[in-house]
C-alpha cells in the first residue's frame, strides 16, 4: 500500500474524493484499486464518496450500444445459482416452511413501491386497526409500513401525526444485539444522502420530530439500520437494514 | 429477450433479489443484461471473457443483493458498479498475463466511445443520454474529456490513455485528477 491509499480518514475530504473518483473511473493501479476495495467495508465516508461518483458517471454508459447476450448465458447463470450453498439451504427451508399468511403473498413490487393497488389495502387495513384512536389530522397525511428486507415481514408502521412529527409504532419486538441500536433514516428521491431521525427503542412507540427535514413527501424512503448504541459515527447508515419502506399518502 | 422498459423499478427488483426471489433477478436480467454485456465487453474486449465476467456479475448481483441499501445509492448504479469492477479486474489480469503490446491494443476499437460521444453531441441529445455529467464533461478541454471517457467507458489504464492521446503519463495523471475536481464542482 502506498501513501496515496493508506489510512484515509473521514476528515481528509479532498484526498478521499480524488481516490473515490479514480477508483470508479478505474485509473488506480492494481494495488491502489485493491486497497480502496478493502477499505470500502470499514470506511463509510469512502463508500459514500464512491457511491456518489458511481452516480455521477453512470449516465455515460448510455454511450455504449447494448448487445444481446447469447441465449445460453441465462441458463448458465441459473445453474451456478443452484449450486450456491444458500440456494440449497433455501430449498430445504422452503420444504419445511408453513404456509405464509395472506399478506406475505403479495407481489414484492407493490409492497416496496408506494403500496399501490393490492398493497394499498394493507396500508389501509393497518391504518384502520392501529390508528383508529388517532384524532383526525388536517392536511395531507402519509404512512409507511417498514418491513424486513429478507422476508418482507412488517415490523413497524409510521404515520405523520402532524406536519412536524411522525409516529413510529412497533408491530412486534425487534431483536437488537447488545451494544447496538436501531437508527431511523429517511431519504426523499431528490436528496443526495439520507438524514438520521435518531435512535429508536425496539418495541416502543416513539414520536419523531421532523425538524431535521423539510417534511414528508410521497414515496420517501424510511429505513431502520443497525448501528452502534450511540448511533452511526459517520452521519450515514453504516450497518445492515433491519426494516425498510416508503411513504404513501393516505389522506 | 423482452425489450427493456423505461420505467423499470430497479430498486424493487434488487430488494426482491435480496429477499431471495429468483424471478426478480430474471426480470433484472431481461431489463439490463444487453447493456451490461456491452459495457463489460467494452472493457475486457474479448467476447468469451466478457460472457464469463457477465456470468460472474449476475451471480454476484444475486449473492450480494442483501448489501444493497437504497439510501446509499441507486440500484442501477449498484448493479453497474458490480459488473464494472469485475470487468476492470479481469482486464487488469488479462493485461498482466498477456502483456499486450500497445500496437495490438491500438487496432482494437477504442475510437468507438469517442465517436459515440461526438454523435451524441451533434444530435444535441445531451440531456437525454448523459445528463449533467455530459454537460460538465463538455466544459472540459477536449483532450481531458477524452481521458475520462477512455478510462470510464473503455476501461483503459492511465498508461494506455497516455499512449492514445500522445501525452506523458504524468500529464495524463494530473489531467484526470484535475478533471475530477472540476466535474465534482460542476455537478454539485
Amino acid at each position: 500500500m502506498n501513501s496515496f491509499t493508506s489510512a484515509i480518514t473521514p476528515n481528509d475530504g479532498d484526498r478521499l474524493q480524488a481516490l473515490a473518483g479514480e477508483y470508479v473511473l478505474g485509473t488506480l493501479s492494481r494495488a491502489e484499486h485493491q486497497s480502496v476495495a478493502a477499505q470500502l467495508a470499514t470506511n463509510p465516508a469512502l463508500r459514500a464518496a464512491v457511491a456518489d461518483w458511481e452516480q455521477r458517471f453512470l449516465p455515460l454508459l448510455s454511450l455504449v450500444e447494448p448487445e444481446l447476450p447469447p441465449e445460453q448465458l441465462w441458463p448458465r447463470i441459473t445453474r451456478s445459482l443452484d449450486q450456491l450453498p444458500q440456494a440449497k439451504a433455501a430449498r430445504a427451508a422452503a420444504a419445511a416452511r408453513q404456509p405464509l399468511p395472506w399478506w406475505r403473498d403479495l407481489e414484492s413490487l407493490a409492497l416496496w413501491r408506494g403500496l399501490t393497488a393490492g398493497g394499498f389495502a394493507i396500508a389501509a387495513v393497518l391504518a384502520a386497526v392501529l390508528l383508529l384512536q388517532a384524532a383526525p389530522q388536517p392536511g395531507t397525511r402519509y404512512m409507511v409500513v417498514l418491513v424486513a428486507p429478507e422476508d418482507r415481514a412488517p415490523g413497524w408502521v409510521m404515520q405523520t401525526s402532524s406536519t412536524r412529527q411522525i409516529e413510529l409504532i412497533p408491530l412486534g419486538m425487534a431483536e437488537v444485539p447488545a451494544g447496538k441500536a436501531l437508527e431511523l433514516w429517511t431519504k426523499a428521491d431528490a436528496w443526495n444522502a439520507p438524514v438520521s431521525l435518531g435512535l429508536v427503542k425496539p418495541g416502543q412507540r416513539v414520536q419523531v420530530p421532523l425538524d431535521q427535514i423539510p417534511g414528508v413527501q410521497p414515496n420517501q424512503l424510511f429505513e431502520l439500520t443497525l448501528e452502534p448504541s450511540t448511533g452511526s459515527p459517520t452521519g450515514r447508515p453504516t450497518g445492515p437494514i433491519h426494516f425498510i419502506g416508503r411513504s404513501v399518502q393516505v389522506s | 429477450m423482452p425489450v427493456p422498459c423505461e420505467d423499470f423499478n430497479y430498486e424493487a427488483a434488487l430488494l426482491a433479489c435480496a429477499a431471495g426471489e429468483r424471478a426478480a433477478l430474471q426480470r433484472l436480467y431481461e431489463q439490463e443484461a444487453a447493456r451490461l454485456l456491452a459495457v463489460v465487453r467494452r472493457i475486457v474486449r474479448d467476447g468469451a471473457l466478457a460472457e464469463d465476467v457477465l456470468h460472474d456479475a449476475w451471480v454476484n448481483i444475486w449473492t450480494r443483493a442483501t448489501s444493497f441499501d437504497p439510501a446509499r445509492g441507486s440500484a442501477r448504479g449498484w448493479i453497474y458498479s458490480v459488473a464494472r469492477n469485475l470487468a476492470l479486474n479481469a482486464r487488469r489480469d488479462d493485461l498482466r498475463e498477456a502483456d499486450l503490446p500497445q500496437e495490438t491494443l491500438q487496432v482494437l476499437d477504442d475510437q468507438a466511445s469517442l465517436a459515440a460521444w461526438d454523435a451524441v453531441n451533434r444530435a444535441g441529445a445531451w440531456a437525454d443520454s448523459a445528463g449533467r455529467v455530459g454537460h460538465c464533461l463538455s466544459e472540459l478541454e477536449p483532450v481531458r474529456r477524452d481521458c475520462i471517457l477512455y478510462a470510464y467507458v473503455d476501461g483503459l489504464t492511465q498508461k494506455e490513455i497516455a499512449a492514445r492521446v500522445s501525452a506523458p503519463l504524468g500529464t495524463v495523471k494530473a489531467w484526470i485528477q484535475r478533471s475530477l475536481v472540476a466535474l465534482r464542482a460542476c455537478m454539485s
